[in-house]
């Protein structure tokens, strides 16, 4: 399975993901060389959705690690299940138990309360699982570090029971949105990919697969509105997310056109700021209707 | 792997090094491991897989694609491959053939700058002198008393909360983990418990200063002390502007503040032509701020206010800032002449938006300033 870069290629469009020669050559390097890819980009342009999809193709689980600021071993390793333990101790005293197997039998595995990065590394041979480590520009320095060590050697030490070393290296993906500069000696371990909004092309593609039945007519105007939109200076930029959902929304409606006033009242699936809605208001909805129209036919022209 | 190719593959992080890119032998090694997986003849993917390699950090794509593309325009093994490929880089408008010789020659440039540079930095320069005639002639204990108040300054804007807990006695939340692993060496005699609390995290500081004509030598009056202060507040950045806006955090790590400032006037032209506030404002929070800032900033702005460019843009740029930061001051030395009142238009743009407006002209100033933080600063 993923044999080449075409492989990749292919078993990802199978599953509605439209890569691009680079991508799905840093996809192809990462399983063959064992590094974790890091991958950057704007909000909503398919970065984890990459995790997902290899899940799907590997036909394996997705070990998510969502982090957030102060995320410590405890959430993303192991932690004791404690309340179990001290249930435990009471029993084994009751029963009588001699103190040092009481001490032996409470630090066993079945107490252990397994967290995304210990399960990634314990997971059987039989499946390679996809590590998804999700947003780690949210986590602080000290978290950084400790994934660098988890990183680089996929083992990790408990004191009560030993080191655990990862049977295969798991597929990882780590995702930033970029609002801080990640550690160079974390990003060094990794294959590094800046994932860009897509062009106007690769975007109906990537309607075309995610949204059934679609029109070309609908597809192009929205593609074409999406790159006008992307052009214009808001405050958060609509991703392909939005897109996807924009499309989905309109489908809903049973249009096969934009038109102003739908696309008025439907604008909240794509800008997500008041500010921005307004900004595009004064624009005019329905000259940028034209101007998406326009585009199109130039496309087409060419 | 054929030699030729490894020494080319060599030259070409080299290259890439002197243009600014760290480029590391493991990540040389990672690459040459990767020609094993993938067709060399194919452009495209020597490309993906050097990128994905040798760079690591998104401000370093655009000099990478550059360099690629100029070492690189020449047929990697044999002469029949295709160079027509116009994906490499998904970007046209970039000068594919652009010339090998011409890269190495502005390395060359490159190095001598840093060369003549090396040399200044040995003695003052002649700025110092002129720092002087504005923050009168401070002795040695009243810098040492400025210093003093500035750090307790900084210490009061940033200390706060993390989410993340740290062991402590007096800490209000049961540290579960701790009190287990005392207490089984312990025994059954007592339980010791042992607690946490949020430990103190350090907000970061964003310091942007008008280097322009008059508030030069102030500017860097601040820079510098603020910049002593780097063992307790790690995250500093530090920005200059007068008609373009420049970080210069990175340059301060390995030079001394004069030399970057005279590094950043060389770039930037019209050095002492008047202050475009506004618009070096959006050029921060177009460029800069998703990078240099979030929520718990507090952003220093050292300017004396005096804008010619456009104050709609200004009013904009300041709202956008005031978003993305936790506080934001405001120190004007102007404010610390008796009867002055914030009338020219820039700072009358700003003051809306700002948490404080300060005045920092002076020892006595700046202990004034530090006054009315621990007042207003939880």
């Amino acid at each position: 399975m993923l044999e080449s870069i075409e492989e990749v290629e292919k078993q990802f469009a199978a599953q509605g993901y439209i890569t691009d020669r680079t991508l799905a050559t840093t996809i192809y390097l990462s399983l063959a060389l064992g590094k974790p890819i890091f991958l950057e980009g704007e909000p909503g342009v398919g970065k984890t959705e990459v995790a997902k999809v290899m899940a799907t193709i590997l036909e394996t689980e997705l070990i998510r690690l969502q982090c957030y600021e102060g995320i410590d071993a405890g959430t993303a390793l192991y932690e004791w299940n404690y309340p179990r333990q001290m249930l435990e101790l009471r029993l084994e005293e009751a029963r009588g138990t001699d103190k040092e197997e009481i001490g032996r039998n409470i630090f066993r595995e079945e107490f252990l309360l397994k967290r995304p990065l210990l399960a990634a590394i314990q997971a059987e041979e039989k499946y390679r699982p996809v590590l998804l480590i999700d947003e780690v520009d949210r986590s602080d320095e000290e978290f950084e570090a400790f994934l660098l060590e988890v990183l680089s050697d996929f083992q990790i030490t408990i004191p009560e029971i030993g080191t655990v070393r990862a049977k295969q290296v798991p597929f990882v993906v780590l995702t930033s949105n970029r609002t801080r500069e990640l550690h160079d000696a974390l990003k060094r371990r990794c294959l590094y990919l800046w994932i860009d909004y897509p062009t106007y092309d690769k975007e109906m593609d990537i309607v075309r697969s995610r949204v059934s039945g679609i029109g070309d007519e609908l597809t192009r105007q929205i593609c074409g509105f999406m790159q006008l939109l992307r052009n214009r200076d808001f405050y958060k930029k609509p991703g392909v997310a939005e897109t996807i959902d924009w499309a989905l929304a309109l489908m809903a409606m049973k249009m096969d056109e934009l038109d102003p006033q739908i696309v008025d009242a439907t604008l909240g699936c794509v800008l997500k700021y008041k500010e921005d809605i307004e900004k595009i208001q004064e624009d005019g909805v329905p000259q940028l209707i034209e101007k998406a129209k326009l585009l199109r036919e130039r496309t087409n022209a060419r | 792997m054929p030699k030729t190719m490894l020494g080319r593959v060599v030259r070409f992080s080299r290259l890439l090094h002197r243009e600014g890119v760290e480029v590391n032998p493991g990540n040389l090694i990672d690459l040459c491991k990767s020609f094993e997986h993938i067709d060399l003849q194919q452009r495209v993917d020597f490309y993906a897989a050097s990128r994905a390699t040798l760079v690591s950090r998104f401000d370093d794509l655009e000099t990478f694609d550059r360099v690629f593309n100029s070492f690189w325009s020449t047929p990697l093994i044999s002469e029949d491959m295709t160079l027509t490929d116009t994906d490499v880089g998904g970007n046209s408008d970039l000068d594919v053939q652009a010339d090998v010789s011409e890269v190495v020659d502005s390395a060359d440039m490159q190095e001598d700058v840093d060369g003549d540079g090396e040399s200044e930095e040995v003695g003052y320069s002649a700025d110092e002198a002129l720092m002087a005639k504005d923050l009168a002639a401070m002795s040695d204990r009243e810098i040492e008393q400025a210093r003093k108040v500035i750090h307790e300054i900084v210490n009061i804007i940033a200390n706060r909360r993390s989410r993340r807990r740290v062991p402590e006695n007096r800490g209000r939340e049961l540290d579960f983990r701790r009190t287990w692993r005392r207490n089984a060496l312990l025994g059954e005699d007592g339980v010791e418990l042992s607690m946490k609390r949020r430990r103190i995290k350090k907000t970061k500081l964003m310091l942007l200063c008008d280097v322009s004509g008059s508030m030069d030598c102030y500017s860097k009056f601040l820079i510098r002390f603020i910049y002593a202060l780097k063992r307790e507040i790690r995250d500093v950045e530090v920005g200059v502007f007068s008609t373009r806006m420049t970080a210069i955090s990175r340059l301060l790590k390995t030079k001394g503040i004069e030399e970057s400032l005279h590094e950043v006037a060389e770039k930037v032209h019209d050095w002492a032509g008047g202050t475009d506030i506004g618009g070096c404002l959006r050029e921060f929070n177009d460029k800069f701020a998703r990078d240099m800032l979030h929520s718990r900033s507090v952003m220093i702005i050292v300017s004396d206010g005096w804008d010619r460019g456009d104050p709609v843009i200004m009013g904009r740029e300041m709202a956008r800032l005031r978003k993305r930061v936790h506080k934001l001051l405001w120190l004007n030395p102007l404010l610390g002449t008796p009867g002055y009142q914030p009338l020219c238009l820039g700072m009358k743009t700003a003051l809306p938006y700002l948490d404080y407006f300060l005045p920092a002209h002076n020892v006595a100033s700046l202990i004034e300033l530090a006054k009315t933080l621990r007042s207003v600063w939880k």
